[in-house]
């Protein structure tokens, strides 16, 4: 901004934060668009606060998904299913 | 789902969509009947009920389509018209992060900027566990089905019968309140070691 020779440094205020983050949080969950893939690579280039907002999101997903699913069924549940499945026909 | 034609499955055919289609989910509807009620039991009986009622309506599943959302949709509308009532959790701990959600203007963004990849990473299960659990059931399952799941937000609207545009912005606004709570994990494990 100050200084434009420091053009291969990122910004380090987003102009619009609140549409850059709904985009780097739609493009983590899947939903991409056409041209997406590139918005968000000059993003995460060129504008500090979305490069660490997209880098927090997607560690946050990924501690989600590795710890948060570990609950393993009981294992009477299927045959319980089943057997009344079986009653029902 | 939208209405689909109903079919006239034989026994065979009916065995074969159960076993092949339906449960192959359980590890993942577990999970999530887990996450909204707190209790082994419940969970088993939510999930139990479920697989029941994919059963007596399976004429109403079309073969091959998606039948873990259909599953998610049914398991989810179970828990709300049966066990939502007699949830063991005080319904005070959602109240609460209403609020604090609310209260909180449009700092939006700004709230969570001290909260550092590496200390996201240096949590433990239940800490996340805790911090996901905490959340009010409706932010809770927009989280689950995304993040733990993998639904995607067209199937989300589906399974929760709300439009996506609401869909964006609950899995937004829970995404901030679980932020919240992870950092303020990070600031007690920054401080000392010692427990509260």
């Amino acid at each position: 901004m100050d200084n434009e020779n420091t053009s291969n440094k990122r910004k380090l205020n987003c102009n619009d934060e609140s549409k850059c983050f709904e985009l780097l949080e739609s493009i983590l969950d899947g939903e991409e668009t056409p041209g997406s893939k590139e918005l968000l690579n000059e993003k995460l280039a060129k504008c500090q606060p979305c490069f660490e907002h997209y880098h927090l999101e997607k560690v946050i997903r990924e501690v989600l998904k590795s710890k948060c699913t570990k609950h393993l069924v009981p294992a009477e549940l299927k045959d319980s299913i089943r057997q009344k499945i079986q009653e029902i026909k | 789902m939208s209405e689909v034609q109903r079919k006239k499955y034989s026994d065979k055919e009916k065995n074969s969509i159960f076993d092949h289609e339906f449960m192959p989910h359980i590890d993942s509807m577990y999970n999530f009947a887990f996450r909204l009620t707190f209790d082994e039991d419940d969970a088993k009986d939510l999930v139990q009920d479920t697989y029941l009622k994919a059963y007596r309506f399976i004429n109403s599943f079309e073969k091959g389509t998606n039948a873990k959302a259909w599953l998610f949709r049914i398991l989810k509308n179970s828990f709300i018209n049966e066990y939502r009532k007699k949830s063991k959790q005080p319904s005070k701990v959602d109240y609460q992060e209403v609020e604090t959600y609310y209260n909180s203007d449009n700092v939006d963004y700004n709230m969570t900027s001290d909260l550092r990849v590496d200390a996201v990473k240096d949590m433990l299960g239940d800490e996340i566990s805790n911090a996901l659990n905490s959340l009010a059931v409706d932010f809770r399952t927009v989280i689950i089905l995304c993040d733990l799941e993998g639904f995607t937000y067209e199937e989300m609207a589906k399974i929760l019968d709300i439009p996506i545009g609401t869909v964006r912005s609950r899995l937004h606004r829970a995404r901030n309140l679980l932020k919240d709570k992870l950092r303020s994990y990070a600031e007690n494990m920054g401080y000392d070691t010692e427990e509260e």
